[in-house]
């Protein structure tokens, strides 16, 4: 059983596993207790599938993304344009729906799913296609993307709101049997996102090339790799999850804006490195992102839950980013200087 | 005659491995005392102990007959013990003068004196007979020049020992002749040098003693008078050495796989023509600079700016990228491991694999037990010594590290192999070992292009030589010509 445990998980991410489930564990003997509506049973503030949920929806939007952003972390890059690509993904996908409106259910949604990918894996594509062509650092392209795919959403919205068809919304919020209050479509979204995606890291050829190029491009290039075809890919994967995350997002909420998932690219960056990943490259993981999305939005929802003065989120939040990737690195820089010392 | 540094009951161990127990040691003042032992045997761990880098479990250190306990390198240097690195610690970016002044900078009021840094600068540096400029940015001198600095910063801080750490493993022929003539002028002036190295004819030629160290312990410290070098050999290695540079079966020469015709780089190399057929070891000799490791390159397809015809069996093809040269054939093992030869974030096995991963896997899934296998059958017939395939690489020593970019690209099994500098900073053993891998090699009907500063493993190794000079090809050896007319043809020399 164990041993499946530790094949399932890496150390670094069961330490995520275990706080997660002692903030869980915290939340649910401070959270107190209320009478729910729906059934009048006494039920525990946190510990009850609503809120379960609730933080697992929030969690999704960040960790699609942040599946993709550790991709390109791994190569040693870096996406800050994630948040504009889903806004730009969702606004055009909700405009090009505007003229589908008598449309059937199914093709509606199949049309939002296609136009919201399609735009994520063309959006990423271009910043993929820059950042090996022009030799600038992947920072500064996707800086300058992040506020032209803004815009683009800016200016074709007029920065007005724009409605999605109830068929997306039935999609995003059906129940799948369960209670209905209850909307578990964006979490499974997510788990099938972080399955596949560890599922391509770490079994596929190419996923084994963009942990090569990412620990040494130069040692890549001298073994045959496609170093430019394997750099571009992933800003298409973090395009991609971008594109699934606002579709999801978008369906979820019934409606987008130029403004939807600004500030995201921060969250998502954070969520990976949380999770394991080095922007020195050649470190990360699919399972580990995702966690990392679950912690930051855990503690974020234990500063709700404990009542603590909401004024501090940010500050907790950015303290507890930087602790626990320090803590992460002191433990890798003690195994290492092991290893060094050893060799000596 | 009194020992300067003297050692006793040294012990120091890092987890997982003793890497010095009870080393005994007395170094003469004003001599050239040599440190010898293959990878891992525990010279450098003793190097850095005795310059206060690493600081011992057990042991006494005297120094000039007082006891002495170094608390980091400060300790050691303001005592008069400096190291000359293997890997130059140096900010890239600032000028020599800055450099030799990091650690004291001078002032005038607040600000920084800079008139008094150049001139302090000049000085040190006269005073070990370089005229480097110090107000050259660092970075844009060669290894060698960075090197002379490292040693004026010592001798100018008053270093009564300079510890040497492999000085050589980077510098051309030329370059280490002049370093090791350096090396006997200071002992001349009276500073006692500590070399650590592994290479025999450095040893031979300046160290008046030598303790050689196996497996953390000393074995013995002897004079170099008079000491053969088969027995220093034995002394290391523990055991005969399989005969590496003796003769060997005549490996018969096959079909033409490679033809290079008017192949030239501008700026890098003019106009060569060559050609590498199966069972050949085809020896690229010159100094540092003479054009060989572009010649390589510029067949693994990593040169842009290259023109001239390259034949491969027969057919004609274009040098457009390493992918491409892979698929005609070519095979690189280059001279820099740590960046060119292995992604050091992955395992040994992960490496072995990473130019093949088509081969052990279907639509693109890695299939682990065929990546398995395969890592396993070369990591074995290279013998690398490493607890298992899923060890990291960056764990693993120079020699062993080599040894795993030799086994990546036997996986490859490419046809024309060309070898860059295979063994600097191998120890001897496997030295030996990889030059039976490379006859080998050819013995299985692989063309050998093969690059190397080490003239006598080129001597041993080639059978036939090519000399470039300055990016000129300038003659044609049988094998075995003899060492003096091969330097002469790379030296210029008449």
């Amino acid at each position: 059983m164990l041993g499946k445990v530790k094949s399932l998980f890496s150390v670094q991410q069961l330490g995520l596993v275990v706080i997660i489930l002692l903030l869980g564990v915290v939340m649910t003997i401070f959270a107190g207790s209320h009478v729910d509506r729906l059934s009048g049973h006494t039920v525990n503030n946190f510990l009850n599938p609503t809120t379960l949920i609730q933080i697992a929806t929030d969690t999704s939007f960040f960790a699609i993304m942040a599946v993709g952003m550790t991709m390109v972390i791994i190569s040693a890059g870096i996406d800050l344009s994630v948040g504009s690509i889903y806004a730009m993904s969702a606004v055009l996908m909700s405009l090009v729906l505007q003229k589908f409106t008598h449309a059937p259910p199914f093709e509606q949604v199949m049309l939002g799913v296609i136009l919201s990918c399609g735009i994520g894996v063309v959006a990423g594509f271009l910043n993929g296609i820059m950042v090996c062509r022009l030799g600038v650092h992947p920072f500064i392209i996707t800086l300058g993307t992040m506020w032209v795919y803004r815009g683009i959403a800016f200016v074709t919205t007029k920065a007005m709101s724009i409605l999605v068809p109830d068929s997306l919304t039935h999609v995003a919020k059906a129940n799948l049997g369960l209670r209905r209050d209850l909307f578990p479509v964006p979490m499974l979204v997510m788990l099938t996102v972080t399955v596949v995606g560890a599922l391509f890291l770490q079994k596929t050829t190419w996923g084994r090339r963009i942990f090569a190029v990412g620990g040494n491009i130069e040692a890549a290039k001298y073994s045959g790799l496609p170093i430019n075809r394997i750099l571009t890919s992933v800003y298409v994967i973090a395009g991609l999850c971008a594109g699934i995350s606002a579709f999801v997002g978008t369906s979820f909420y019934g409606s987008s804006s130029s403004g939807d998932a600004s500030g995201y690219e921060l969250y998502v960056i954070a969520s990976a490195v949380v999770g394991g990943a080095s922007l020195n490259g050649g470190k990360g993981s699919a399972v580990g992102a995702m966690l990392g999305a679950l912690l930051i939005v855990m503690i974020r929802q234990a500063i709700r839950t404990l009542n603590l003065d909401q004024n501090y989120e940010w500050i907790i939040i950015g303290v507890a980013i930087v602790v626990s990737v320090v803590l992460d690195r002191w433990s890798t820089v003690q195994a290492q200087r092991h290893l060094m010392r050893a060799r000596q | 005659m009194h020992p300067i540094l003297a050692v006793s009951g040294l012990s120091k161990r890092f987890p997982g491995v003793q890497a010095l127990s009870g080393v005994r040691l007395e170094i003469q003042a004003g001599s050239c005392h040599a440190l010898m032992g293959e990878n891992g045997a525990g010279k450098s761990t003793l190097g850095k102990i005795l310059a206060g880098i690493y600081q011992p479990d057990e042991g006494n250190i005297q120094f000039e007959g007082h006891a002495v306990q170094f608390h980091g390198p400060q300790d050691a240097v303001s005592a008069g013990i400096s190291m000359v690195h293997q890997e130059l610690l140096f900010a890239e970016n600032l000028t020599v003068a800055e450099n030799l002044c990091l650690g004291d900078l001078p002032r005038k009021g607040m600000w920084l004196d800079r008139k008094e840094m150049v001139r302090r600068a000049e000085g040190w540096l006269s005073s070990i007979g370089s005229s480097i400029d110090p107000t050259q940015t660092l970075g844009e001198l060669p290894i060698s020049k960075q090197q002379l600095v490292q040693i004026a910063g010592g001798i100018g801080r008053g270093a009564k020992v300079l510890i040497f750490d492999e000085p050589t493993s980077s510098l051309s022929q030329a370059e280490a002749q002049k370093l090791l003539e350096l090396i006997r002028e200071l002992k001349a002036k009276g500073v006692t040098c500590i070399y650590v190295s592994h290479r025999l004819e450095e040893i031979f030629a300046i160290c008046d003693r030598v303790t050689v160290l196996r497996d953390g312990q000393v074995v013995d410290t002897v004079d170099t008078n008079g000491l053969s070098r088969d027995s220093l050999v034995r002394m290391m290695i523990g055991r005969e050495l399989a005969a590496s540079m003796e003769a060997h079966e005549e490996i018969p020469v096959g079909e033409e796989l490679l033809k290079v015709e008017n192949l030239s780089s501008p700026g890098k190399f003019e106009p060569v023509s060559f050609s590498v057929h199966a069972g050949e070891i085809v020896g690229l000799a010159g100094l540092v600079g003479a054009g060989r490791t572009e010649i390589v390159e510029a067949l693994f397809g990593l040169d842009s700016h290259v023109s001239g015809k390259v034949t491969v069996k027969g057919k004609p093809v274009a040098l457009r990228g390493p992918i491409q040269a892979m698929h005609e054939g070519f095979g690189l093992i280059p001279e820099d491991r740590k960046h060119h030869g292995l992604v050091l974030s992955m395992t040994a096995k992960e490496n072995v694999s990473l130019p093949v991963l088509d081969l052990v896997s279907s639509l693109g899934v890695i299939e682990p037990g065929k990546e398995r296998s395969l890592a396993q059958k070369f990591f074995d017939q290279m013998r690398v010594k490493a607890p298992s395939i899923d060890a990291s690489s960056a764990g693993l020593s120079g020699g062993n590290q080599q040894k795993l970019v030799l086994a990546k690209w036997l996986a490859a099994d490419t046809d024309i192999l060309l070898v860059d500098e295979p063994t600097r900073g191998v120890d001897v053993g496997a030295k030996a070992e990889i030059h039976g891998l490379i006859r080998d090699l050819a013995a299985q009907g692989k063309a050998v292009l093969l690059v190397s500063s080490d003239l006598p493993e080129l001597l041993s190794l080639a059978t036939r030589l090519i000399v470039m000079r300055e990016g000129h090809l300038v003659g044609e050896l049988p094998a075995n010509p003899g060492e003096e007319s091969v330097m002469r043809l790379m030296a210029g020399v008449k």
